[in-house]
Protein backbone atom coordinates (compact mmCIF):
# COMPACT_ATOMS: atom_id res chain seq x y z
CA UNK A 1 0.00 0.00 0.00
CA UNK A 2 1.60 3.37 -1.36
CA UNK A 3 -0.40 5.60 0.42
CA UNK A 4 1.57 8.34 2.20
CA UNK A 5 1.57 8.20 5.67
CA UNK A 6 -0.01 12.02 6.04
CA UNK A 7 -3.02 10.61 4.72
CA UNK A 8 -3.11 7.92 7.44
CA UNK A 9 -2.85 10.28 10.13
CA UNK A 10 -5.49 12.57 8.21
CA UNK A 11 -7.65 10.04 8.30
CA UNK A 12 -6.66 9.83 12.27
CA UNK A 13 -7.28 12.94 13.00
CA UNK A 14 -10.76 12.92 10.90
CA UNK A 15 -11.71 10.11 13.38
CA UNK A 16 -10.86 11.79 16.08
CA UNK A 17 -12.64 15.05 15.58
CA UNK A 18 -15.58 13.11 14.50
CA UNK A 19 -14.77 11.40 18.37
CA UNK A 20 -14.61 14.20 19.97
CA UNK A 21 -17.65 16.08 18.14
CA UNK A 22 -20.25 13.09 19.58
CA UNK A 23 -18.54 13.36 22.50
CA UNK A 24 -19.85 16.92 23.18
CA UNK A 25 -23.03 16.52 21.13
CA UNK A 26 -24.95 13.51 22.41
CA UNK A 27 -26.29 12.76 25.23
CA UNK A 28 -26.93 9.46 25.53
CA UNK A 29 -23.92 8.15 27.92
CA UNK A 30 -23.78 4.65 25.72
CA UNK A 31 -23.00 7.08 22.59
CA UNK A 32 -20.74 9.00 24.55
CA UNK A 33 -18.71 5.99 25.60
CA UNK A 34 -18.73 4.97 21.87
CA UNK A 35 -17.27 8.40 21.03
CA UNK A 36 -14.62 7.38 23.46
CA UNK A 37 -13.73 4.14 21.72
CA UNK A 38 -13.52 5.99 18.48
CA UNK A 39 -11.13 8.48 19.53
CA UNK A 40 -8.90 5.72 21.08
CA UNK A 41 -9.15 3.55 18.02
CA UNK A 42 -7.88 7.26 15.92
CA UNK A 43 -4.85 7.25 18.29
CA UNK A 44 -4.16 3.39 17.44
CA UNK A 45 -4.18 4.39 13.57
CA UNK A 46 -2.10 7.36 14.68
CA UNK A 47 0.39 4.79 16.23
CA UNK A 48 -0.05 2.03 13.59
CA UNK A 49 0.68 5.24 10.81
CA UNK A 50 4.07 6.16 12.86
CA UNK A 51 5.37 2.42 13.25
CA UNK A 52 4.54 1.93 9.87
CA UNK A 53 6.65 5.13 8.71
CA UNK A 54 9.63 4.34 10.95
CA UNK A 55 9.71 0.41 9.53
CA UNK A 56 9.63 2.61 6.30
CA UNK A 57 12.67 4.43 7.27
CA UNK A 58 14.16 1.11 8.49
CA UNK A 59 14.15 1.99 11.84
CA UNK A 60 12.33 -0.27 14.86
CA UNK A 61 8.73 -0.61 13.08
CA UNK A 62 7.30 -2.73 16.32
CA UNK A 63 6.37 0.11 18.67
CA UNK A 64 3.89 1.11 16.93
CA UNK A 65 1.77 -1.63 17.34
CA UNK A 66 3.30 -2.56 20.82
CA UNK A 67 1.53 0.54 21.95
CA UNK A 68 -1.53 -0.02 20.01
CA UNK A 69 -2.08 -3.41 21.74
CA UNK A 70 -1.80 -1.67 25.43
CA UNK A 71 -4.02 1.15 24.01
CA UNK A 72 -6.46 -1.84 22.66
CA UNK A 73 -6.21 -3.22 26.36
CA UNK A 74 -7.15 0.14 27.74
CA UNK A 75 -9.71 0.76 26.00
CA UNK A 76 -11.33 -2.67 26.87
CA UNK A 77 -10.54 -1.90 30.67
CA UNK A 78 -12.34 1.18 30.20
CA UNK A 79 -15.29 -0.03 28.27
CA UNK A 80 -15.78 -2.42 30.84
CA UNK A 81 -15.67 -0.05 33.68
CA UNK A 82 -17.70 2.52 32.02
CA UNK A 83 -20.59 0.01 31.16
CA UNK A 84 -20.48 -1.21 34.61
CA UNK A 85 -20.91 2.62 35.55
CA UNK A 86 -23.72 2.77 32.97
CA UNK A 87 -25.58 0.22 34.66
CA UNK A 88 -25.47 1.45 37.99
CA UNK A 89 -26.64 5.12 36.94
CA UNK A 90 -29.50 4.03 35.07
CA UNK A 91 -30.46 1.94 38.19
CA UNK A 92 -30.21 5.24 40.25
CA UNK A 93 -31.55 7.68 37.52
CA UNK A 94 -33.55 5.32 35.74
CA UNK A 95 -31.78 7.02 32.90
CA UNK A 96 -28.71 6.80 30.55
CA UNK A 97 -28.87 10.37 30.07
CA UNK A 98 -25.63 12.75 31.04
CA UNK A 99 -28.28 15.24 32.44
CA UNK A 100 -29.07 12.87 34.73
CA UNK A 101 -26.32 12.79 36.64
CA UNK A 102 -25.60 16.49 37.22
CA UNK A 103 -25.84 16.97 40.79
CA UNK A 104 -22.35 17.78 40.95
CA UNK A 105 -22.88 20.70 38.40
CA UNK A 106 -22.55 23.31 41.34
CA UNK B 1 -4.91 -0.75 -6.49
CA UNK B 2 -4.50 -1.12 -2.67
CA UNK B 3 -3.83 2.83 -2.43
CA UNK B 4 -7.32 3.18 -4.20
CA UNK B 5 -9.00 0.57 -1.96
CA UNK B 6 -7.25 2.69 1.38
CA UNK B 7 -9.45 5.59 0.26
CA UNK B 8 -12.61 4.18 0.02
CA UNK B 9 -12.00 2.03 3.32
CA UNK B 10 -11.24 5.61 4.74
CA UNK B 11 -14.29 6.95 3.71
CA UNK B 12 -16.61 4.38 4.82
CA UNK B 13 -14.59 4.40 8.24
CA UNK B 14 -15.29 8.53 8.61
CA UNK B 15 -18.64 7.69 7.42
CA UNK B 16 -19.10 4.97 10.25
CA UNK B 17 -18.00 7.40 12.69
CA UNK B 18 -20.64 10.16 11.46
CA UNK B 19 -23.32 7.75 11.60
CA UNK B 20 -22.23 6.74 15.44
CA UNK B 21 -22.85 10.86 16.01
CA UNK B 22 -26.03 11.08 13.94
CA UNK B 23 -27.89 7.62 14.34
CA UNK B 24 -31.11 8.17 16.44
CA UNK B 25 -30.78 4.92 18.20
CA UNK B 26 -28.19 3.41 20.01
CA UNK B 27 -28.21 -0.04 18.62
CA UNK B 28 -27.61 2.01 15.21
CA UNK B 29 -24.88 4.06 16.92
CA UNK B 30 -23.35 0.30 17.28
CA UNK B 31 -23.69 -0.74 13.72
CA UNK B 32 -21.88 2.32 12.30
CA UNK B 33 -19.40 1.24 15.16
CA UNK B 34 -18.87 -1.72 13.59
CA UNK B 35 -18.41 -0.40 10.16
CA UNK B 36 -15.69 1.96 11.30
CA UNK B 37 -14.17 -1.22 12.99
CA UNK B 38 -13.93 -3.40 10.03
CA UNK B 39 -12.79 -0.75 7.65
CA UNK B 40 -9.92 0.11 10.23
CA UNK B 41 -9.12 -3.51 10.64
CA UNK B 42 -8.55 -3.68 6.36
CA UNK B 43 -6.65 -0.51 6.88
CA UNK B 44 -4.40 -2.04 9.18
CA UNK B 45 -4.71 -5.28 7.04
CA UNK B 46 -3.40 -2.89 3.87
CA UNK B 47 -0.35 -1.20 6.05
CA UNK B 48 0.97 -4.19 6.90
CA UNK B 49 0.13 -5.00 10.24
CA UNK B 50 -1.33 -8.43 10.19
CA UNK B 51 -1.71 -8.91 13.88
CA UNK B 52 -3.12 -6.19 15.11
CA UNK B 53 -5.91 -5.93 12.26
CA UNK B 54 -7.07 -9.61 13.99
CA UNK B 55 -6.94 -8.01 17.22
CA UNK B 56 -8.80 -5.56 16.04
CA UNK B 57 -11.34 -7.83 14.86
CA UNK B 58 -11.55 -9.90 18.20
CA UNK B 59 -11.20 -7.52 20.62
CA UNK B 60 -13.63 -4.48 19.25
CA UNK B 61 -15.90 -5.75 17.19
CA UNK B 62 -15.93 -9.33 19.07
CA UNK B 63 -15.97 -8.39 22.80
CA UNK B 64 -15.91 -4.53 22.97
CA UNK B 65 -19.01 -3.50 20.84
CA UNK B 66 -20.69 -6.89 22.28
CA UNK B 67 -20.76 -6.00 25.34
CA UNK B 68 -22.16 -2.60 24.34
CA UNK B 69 -24.94 -4.33 22.56
CA UNK B 70 -24.85 -6.48 25.87
CA UNK B 71 -26.03 -3.19 27.85
CA UNK B 72 -27.76 -1.21 25.10
CA UNK B 73 -30.51 -4.71 25.49
CA UNK B 74 -30.33 -5.51 29.00
CA UNK B 75 -31.23 -1.66 29.72
CA UNK B 76 -33.66 -1.57 26.86
CA UNK B 77 -32.41 1.98 25.49
CA UNK B 78 -33.16 0.93 22.04
CA UNK B 79 -36.92 1.61 23.05
CA UNK B 80 -37.08 3.73 25.68
CA UNK B 81 -34.35 5.36 28.14
CA UNK B 82 -32.71 7.90 24.84
CA UNK B 83 -35.37 10.32 23.47
CA UNK B 84 -34.79 9.13 20.21
CA UNK B 85 -37.25 6.38 19.52
CA UNK B 86 -35.91 2.66 17.61
CA UNK B 87 -38.06 2.63 14.82
CA UNK B 88 -38.61 -0.60 12.59
CA UNK B 89 -40.74 1.08 10.31
CA UNK B 90 -38.95 1.36 7.40
CA UNK B 91 -38.15 -2.41 7.18
CA UNK B 92 -41.69 -3.49 7.53
CA UNK B 93 -42.70 -2.79 3.64
CA UNK B 94 -42.27 -5.50 1.36
CA UNK B 95 -39.60 -3.44 -1.13
CA UNK B 96 -37.09 -2.51 2.09
CA UNK B 97 -37.06 -6.67 2.28
CA UNK B 98 -36.32 -7.05 -0.99
CA UNK B 99 -34.02 -4.50 -0.49
CA UNK B 100 -32.28 -5.81 2.24
CA UNK B 101 -32.08 -9.28 0.94
CA UNK B 102 -30.01 -8.60 -2.28
CA UNK B 103 -27.50 -6.57 0.06
CA UNK B 104 -27.09 -9.68 1.68
CA UNK B 105 -27.07 -11.54 -1.58
CA UNK B 106 -24.10 -8.79 -3.05
CA UNK B 107 -22.35 -8.95 0.14
CA UNK B 108 -22.42 -12.93 -0.11
CA UNK B 109 -21.06 -12.91 -3.26
CA UNK B 110 -18.74 -10.29 -2.91
CA UNK B 111 -17.35 -12.05 0.91
CA UNK B 112 -17.06 -15.89 -1.83
CA UNK B 113 -15.16 -13.13 -4.43
CA UNK B 114 -12.49 -11.74 -2.01
CA UNK B 115 -11.63 -14.67 -0.30
CA UNK B 116 -11.26 -16.24 -4.02
CA UNK B 117 -8.97 -13.67 -4.46
CA UNK B 118 -7.34 -13.78 -1.39
CA UNK B 119 -6.15 -17.12 -1.69
CA UNK B 120 -4.90 -16.35 -5.11
CA UNK B 121 -3.01 -13.86 -3.65
CA UNK B 122 -1.98 -16.11 -0.96
CA UNK B 123 -0.58 -18.41 -3.53
CA UNK B 124 1.95 -15.55 -5.30
CA UNK B 125 4.86 -14.57 -2.83
CA UNK B 126 3.18 -11.92 -0.74
CA UNK B 127 5.72 -8.17 -1.92
CA UNK B 128 3.33 -5.96 -1.96
CA UNK B 129 2.67 -5.73 2.04
CA UNK B 130 5.04 -8.15 4.41
CA UNK B 131 4.26 -8.13 7.88
CA UNK B 132 5.53 -5.44 9.73
CA UNK B 133 4.30 -7.06 13.18
CA UNK B 134 5.73 -10.70 13.25
CA UNK B 135 4.24 -11.83 16.36
CA UNK B 136 8.11 -13.48 16.81
CA UNK B 137 8.92 -9.47 17.26
CA UNK B 138 5.92 -8.67 19.43
CA UNK B 139 6.17 -11.48 21.63
CA UNK B 140 10.74 -10.53 22.15
CA UNK B 141 9.66 -7.12 22.75
CA UNK B 142 6.99 -7.33 24.78
CA UNK B 143 8.21 -9.62 27.16
CA UNK B 144 12.22 -7.92 26.77
CA UNK B 145 11.97 -4.47 26.17
CA UNK B 146 7.84 -3.41 27.06
CA UNK B 147 8.11 -6.03 30.17
CA UNK B 148 7.08 -3.49 32.46
CA UNK B 149 4.07 -1.33 30.63
CA UNK B 150 3.16 -5.15 29.75
CA UNK B 151 2.90 -6.12 33.72
CA UNK B 152 1.41 -2.62 34.14
CA UNK B 153 -1.39 -3.10 31.90
CA UNK B 154 -1.73 -6.53 33.66
CA UNK B 155 -2.30 -4.75 36.78
CA UNK B 156 -4.74 -2.07 35.26
CA UNK B 157 -6.71 -5.51 34.26
CA UNK B 158 -6.86 -7.10 36.70
CA UNK B 159 -8.02 -3.61 38.82
CA UNK B 160 -10.90 -3.63 36.15
CA UNK B 161 -11.78 -7.05 37.02
CA UNK B 162 -11.96 -6.10 40.54
CA UNK B 163 -13.56 -2.35 40.39
CA UNK B 164 -16.34 -4.21 38.02
CA UNK B 165 -17.15 -6.78 40.79
CA UNK B 166 -17.40 -3.92 43.19
CA UNK B 167 -19.50 -1.61 41.48
CA UNK B 168 -22.00 -5.09 40.40
CA UNK B 169 -21.98 -6.30 44.38
CA UNK B 170 -22.73 -2.59 45.76
CA UNK B 171 -25.77 -2.85 44.01
CA UNK B 172 -26.61 -6.41 45.34
CA UNK B 173 -25.85 -5.38 49.09
CA UNK B 174 -28.31 -2.57 48.36
CA UNK B 175 -31.20 -4.71 47.08
CA UNK B 176 -30.61 -7.51 49.85
CA UNK B 177 -32.42 -5.76 52.40
CA UNK B 178 -35.83 -6.57 50.22
CA UNK B 179 -35.04 -10.08 49.07
CA UNK B 180 -33.63 -11.40 52.23
CA UNK B 181 -34.44 -15.11 51.33
CA UNK B 182 -32.40 -15.06 47.58
CA UNK B 183 -29.44 -16.18 49.17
Amino acid sequence: MNVPTEHLLYLSAGLFALGVLGFMVRRNVIVVLMCVELMLNAANLAFLAAGRQHALEGKDGLQGPIFAIFVITVAAAEAAVGLALIIALYRLKQSAETDAAAEMKG
Amino acid sequence: MSAILFYVLAVVALLGAAGVILAKSPMGSVISLLGTFFALAVIYLLAGFQFLAAAQILVYAGAILVLFLFVIMLLNLGAMGSRFELSFAPLQSGRARLAAAIAMALALIGLVAAQRASLKALAEPAADAPALDSLRGIALELFGRYSLPFQAVSVLLLATMVAVIVLAKRQRAGEHGSGEGAQ
